[in-house]
């Protein structure tokens, strides 16, 4: 049985503990993106409820797309990660029914990440987002396989 | 299939409001209610006095600590906050449990609950609209129906989810197709059995679609809009998920913008942990 490292919303964690499962629960709008690095046996996860800070002063830069990727990336490369072997994959990202896209946070939580990534030459392996299903994001941190579990119901991505 | 009328008698299979609740709420219907009556009601049950002065303590609701006695909290925040605060602390605990009905594992749905409550006021604050008292309750009272449909009866929700799927529509929408009513419309013949009062019942009513209400109401806006910011954030979700509409009319007379809807949701989240300490213990 794995010990499952429970990462809540505007959270990080980062685990290069074999038996160790880092999970996150209840992703609606919010992003959830997985890092792995088979190399250095290294795996990381976060989950962001918004898709930029107002300013980069803040109390908690997990809660954003803009300044938490980028920190848990460089946090993961501190512990012997390399952009080459680091595998990313997204989940969450949905979106209420009718809802203006100017309050479409998913919508943006998943743009920024997308600029983010553009802008570094950094690509997603797979992701699993938009729709209007709750998602729970599981990153074994041994295998590196990302599960998505929602209303009864898991597959791998 | 279980019909209307039977989804609606389980609501008297619900433990009644609490009797400190319902004698506070009997006595304010007398046109000569006092302050220090009122106090005197609350005092005499030691559960609700703790709750009440850890709430009006709280920074959240402005007490800014240093209230030490029910009267003092009377005198500082108000009779008919306080009143609130004694209707919130009386409720909370129903929906504390699992609610299998909706997928949620104990204490997920009354920190949803909670978390509609506060981005209520949240966005009330960052919209400079004077939100009325009822406000935070009617949020937190919001999801009391899914009570009474997912726990006392423990409905599937694999053809709600399948009919909501297929057909495009919300998941209260394929409620009311499969059952002849939804969560929202439950809860709101629940709280009324209650004898709760009349705001609190018409924002829980049509707190899922205020666009469809008979008559618009600041406090019904409020709810609403904190529901989307609750739910986007992903507090407390259920296998609804997201599946429900947003009435676009209630974001525009709040005058909302995006900048202040996310400044709500940041202070949901760290809002939410203390109201979460009070009334999750209750």
């Amino acid at each position: 049985m794995k010990n499952r490292i429970t990462v809540s919303i505007s959270d990080m964690k980062i685990s290069r503990k074999r038996g160790e499962l880092l999970i996150t629960h209840s992703l609606g709008s919010c992003l959830g993106l997985s890092a792995w690095d088979a190399v250095a046996g290294v795996g990381g996860l976060i989950h962001c409820l918004l898709p930029r800070a107002s300013s980069p002063d803040v109390k908690n830069p997990f809660m954003y797309v803009n300044l938490g990727v980028p920190r848990m990336i460089r946090k993961m490369v501190s512990m012997g990660c390399t952009k080459g072997s680091m595998v990313f994959k997204a989940a969450g990202c949905g979106r209420m029914l009718l809802i203006q896209n100017q309050f479409d946070t998913g919508a943006q939580n998943l743009a920024t990440l997308t600029a983010l990534f553009a802008k570094n030459g950094v690509k997603l392996a797979a992701e699993d987002v938009g729709g209007s299903i709750p998602r729970t994001m599981s990153l074994d941190v041994e295998t590196g396989l990302v599960t998505i579990s929602s209303q009864g119901k898991e597959w791998e991505i | 299939m279980i019909s209307r009328d039977e989804i609606i008698s389980q609501t008297s299979s619900l433990p009644q409001i609490p009797a400190p609740v319902a004698r506070i709420m009997t006595y304010l219907g007398k046109p000569d209610a006092d302050l220090n009556t009122v106090a005197s009601f609350i005092e005499y049950d030691p559960g609700l006095t703790v709750n009440v002065l850890r709430m009006a303590n709280s920074s959240f609701f402005g007490g800014g600590g240093a209230i030490t006695t029910v009267k003092d909290a009377l005198f500082r925040l108000g009779m008919r906050r306080i009143v609130q605060m004694v209707i919130a602390s009386g409720v909370a605990p129903n929906a504390r449990g699992p609610v299998s009905g909706y997928g949620l594992a104990r204490g997920e749905l009354l920190r949803f609950s909670i978390a509609i409550g506060v981005a209520a006021e949240l966005v009330a604050a960052k919209t400079g609209i004077a939100a009325p008292d009822y406000t935070f309750t009617a949020g937190l009272l919001s999801n009391i129906g899914k009570v009474v449909m997912g726990k006392f009866l423990e409905m599937d929700p694999g053809p709600v989810l399948s009919l909501a799927a297929k057909e495009n529509v919300s998941f209260e929408q394929a409620e009311r197709t499969l059952f002849g009513i939804d969560h929202a419309e439950l809860g709101a013949i629940l709280l009324k059995r209650w004898e709760l009062p009349e705001p609190i019942v018409t924002c829980v009513r049509w707190h899922l679609d205020p666009c469809s209400a008979p008559a618009q109401d600041v406090a019904l806006d409020l709810v609403h809009v904190g529901r989307v910011l609750a739910t986007m954030a992903g507090i407390g979700q259920g296998v609804d998920g997201l599946s429900y509409h947003v009435c676009q009319a209630s974001f525009d007379r709040l005058k909302l913008t995006p900048e202040a809807a996310t400044a709500s949701m940041e202070g949901m989240v760290s809002g939410l942990e203390e109201i979460e300490a009070i009334l999750g213990q209750v």
